[in-house]
């Protein structure tokens, strides 16, 4: 937008504006280019300072790539998060979007709004409240150290986001369709999962991101509920940190490799994103 | 007819808790249920293998109270969130309003200034050690270049401030977010009225920009007191709680004495001790969203 009040800036005005963003863009960058850079050094060369252009000052090469890649514990680590996260993305929104549907649509003897924000409600609570719970829990249900452990955790932890979300979503679709389709003879169930799912595939694919992503990356739970069988990449990341310390170039291909899906996911989803993120406090 | 219609409302009432149950029911199992399940195990001396052993009355509390370290990982946990909070506030806000107002570019700059959001806090830490150790990590090269020598590491105020820099790399990102969609609500007209009645452009951003945006900026900050109250996985990858126990924040130190002390009765206290305190916070949110959701 080129705007009146950017055209009336004063010249001084606009070139603090250029170098804040440039600094911005710098700030933002600079730890992935570090981690990048790393990744494809030997770990000789991460001591060396001088070692800061790739080809010019060290040779790259893929070794600490096939280290990592080559560790068993890594590998496994990096499945159990992709089979959490999806797990949990799924069942969050089969338990989730009906609930949003209802309360977008419907009335209750409390107000579906109330309702809406009691949901909230978990997603609010310190999670570190509720660890000893649940570490009990998983042992009686010989649970610890298993996928479906945490996918029962972590679909508590999100469910909230998917109902508040949702419903915000739901309210945008309009009525006269559902009626029309009504009218035609679609029964109510027909009706939600033919016209307005459909019709809220966008936030559907947002609520879907949001909640793979705080799976994908959540390190409490992860930590205290799994060992070894189903240890996802933040507990890997914190055993490997505290077994072998800091080698630089491992550190920087682990990092890649545990930030990259939902980094990559949210460049796809940037509509709804504020919306999603506040709960639908924010319509954007 | 009239029998129909009937049907219909029934059928009607059928849908609707059948589509909310469900939910309902997870979350009051898996909610309510350790909640109260957190207050019992706050009473009681439980030893694992055995389960409770014994009803121990306030001795959990009254061991927590009386731990000092309890009281710093609370003084620490504040100010980690008095100083991250309000520097992400001003500066989501500064960068949502450059774009907002700004040159062309928009596009590309907004996809990278979010590019932090989603990553994850632990791998964030991990990486930080490396970019804070003074043997050649990248921030203490830099700041040698100019002649300073900072021991992030081997300090607490260090740590915490290395700690408080990587948060505010990630969660910027997301009052810049919130703020970006506050100032596109605004309508163009507006901008231009102002421009044309101000002196300079400070001038709207602090009389229009700020106070038309001013609610959903009160939604960003609690939700990142929220959040920042929360923190876990970004200072224990980075700082493991050290030097010493030095940078516990509330979170790491109730998740040790739990997970590797296994005190299960002085952990939850700890825990509802701590629900306590921060329920101002929360409830002022709920408010807040309560007035935003129709």
């Amino acid at each position: 937008m080129e705007n009146l009040l950017w055209i009336n800036s004063k010249r001084r005005t606009k070139a603090i504006l250029y170098v804040v963003a440039i600094i911005a863009v710098l700030w933002v960058l600079a730890p992935f280019v570090w981690a990048i850079n790393n990744s494809f050094k030997t770990l000789e060369a991460t001591f060396s300072t001088g070692a800061v252009i790739p080809f010019l000052n060290f040779q790259p090469t893929l070794d600490s790539w096939k280290e990592v890649l080559g560790n068993p514990n890594a590998l496994s680590s990096m499945l159990n998060s992709a089979v959490v996260a999806l797990g949990t993305t799924l069942l969050v929104l089969i338990l989730g979007t009906p609930a949003a549907y209802s309360l977008a649509r419907y009335e209750f003897v409390i107000g579906s709004k109330d309702i809406a924000l009691w949901f909230l409600s978990q997603r609010v609570l310190p999670p570190v409240v509720v660890l000893v719970p649940f570490y009990v829990l998983m042992v009686k249900l010989r649970l610890l150290d298993s996928w479906t452990g945490l996918i029962l955790a972590y679909s508590t932890f999100n469910l909230a986001f998917c109902v508040v979300i949702m419903r915000d979503i739901f309210r945008d679709v309009s009525k006269e369709v559902e009626e029309a389709a009504r009218i035609e003879g679609a029964n109510l169930w027909q009706i939600f999962w033919m016209i307005a799912l459909p019709l809220s595939l966008d936030g559907l694919i947002v609520t879907a991101v949001i909640v793979f992503s705080f799976s994908w990356n959540e390190a409490l739970f992860a930590s205290a509920l799994t060992s070894q069988d189903a240890a996802t990449l933040p507990s890997f990341i914190l055993a490997s940190r505290s077994t072998r310390g800091v080698d630089f170039n491992v550190a920087a291909v682990n990092t890649i490799l545990a930030i990259a899906p939902p980094v990559i996911m949210s460049f796809f989803v940037q509509r709804y994103l504020a919306r999603g993120l506040s709960f639908g406090a924010v319509k954007g | 007819m009239e029998r129909l219609e009937k049907a219909g409302i029934r059928s009607e009432r059928a849908f609707k808790y059948a589509m909310l149950a469900p939910a309902v029911l997870w979350v009051v199992g898996f909610t309510f249920f350790p909640i109260f399940s957190a207050i019992n195990y706050s009473f009681a001396n439980y030893v694992l293998g055995r389960g409770i052993t014994r009803y121990v009355g306030l001795q959990n509390y009254i061991n927590v109270l009386s731990d000092g370290g309890f009281w710093y990982s609370l003084f620490i946990t504040l100010i980690f969130v008095v100083v991250s909070v309000p520097i992400e506030v001003a500066l989501g806000f500064l960068l949502a309003w450059m774009i907002t107002v700004g040159p062309p570019g928009k596009g590309l700059f907004r996809a990278i200034f979010i590019a932090p959001l989603f990553t994850m806090e632990v791998a964030i830490g991990y990486l930080g050690v490396t970019m804070f150790t003074s043997q050649g990590g990248m921030v203490a090269t830099l700041l040698s270049w100019i002649g300073l020598e900072v021991p992030w590491m081997a300090t607490a105020s260090g740590g915490l401030a290395a700690a408080i820099l990587l948060d505010i790399w990630q969660w910027t990102p997301f009052v810049f977010l919130m703020a970006l969609a506050a100032l596109a609500a605004i309508p163009n007209d507006i901008y231009d009225a102002a421009t044309l009645e101000a002196s300079n452009h400070w001038q709207v951003l602090w009389h229009v920009g700020l106070p038309l945006a001013w609610p959903v900026m009160t939604v960003a900050i609690l939700l990142r007191l929220i959040e920042g109250l929360k923190t876990f996985g970004l200072p224990f990858a980075l700082t493991s709680g050290g030097p010493g126990t030095s940078t516990q924040l509330f979170s790491i130190k109730d998740y040790l004495t739990t997970i590797q002390f296994f005190d299960f009765g002085r952990g939850s206290a700890m825990g509802i001790l701590y629900l306590i305190m921060v329920s101002v916070v929360i409830t002022v949110f709920f408010q807040q969203m309560r007035k935003r959701l129709e």
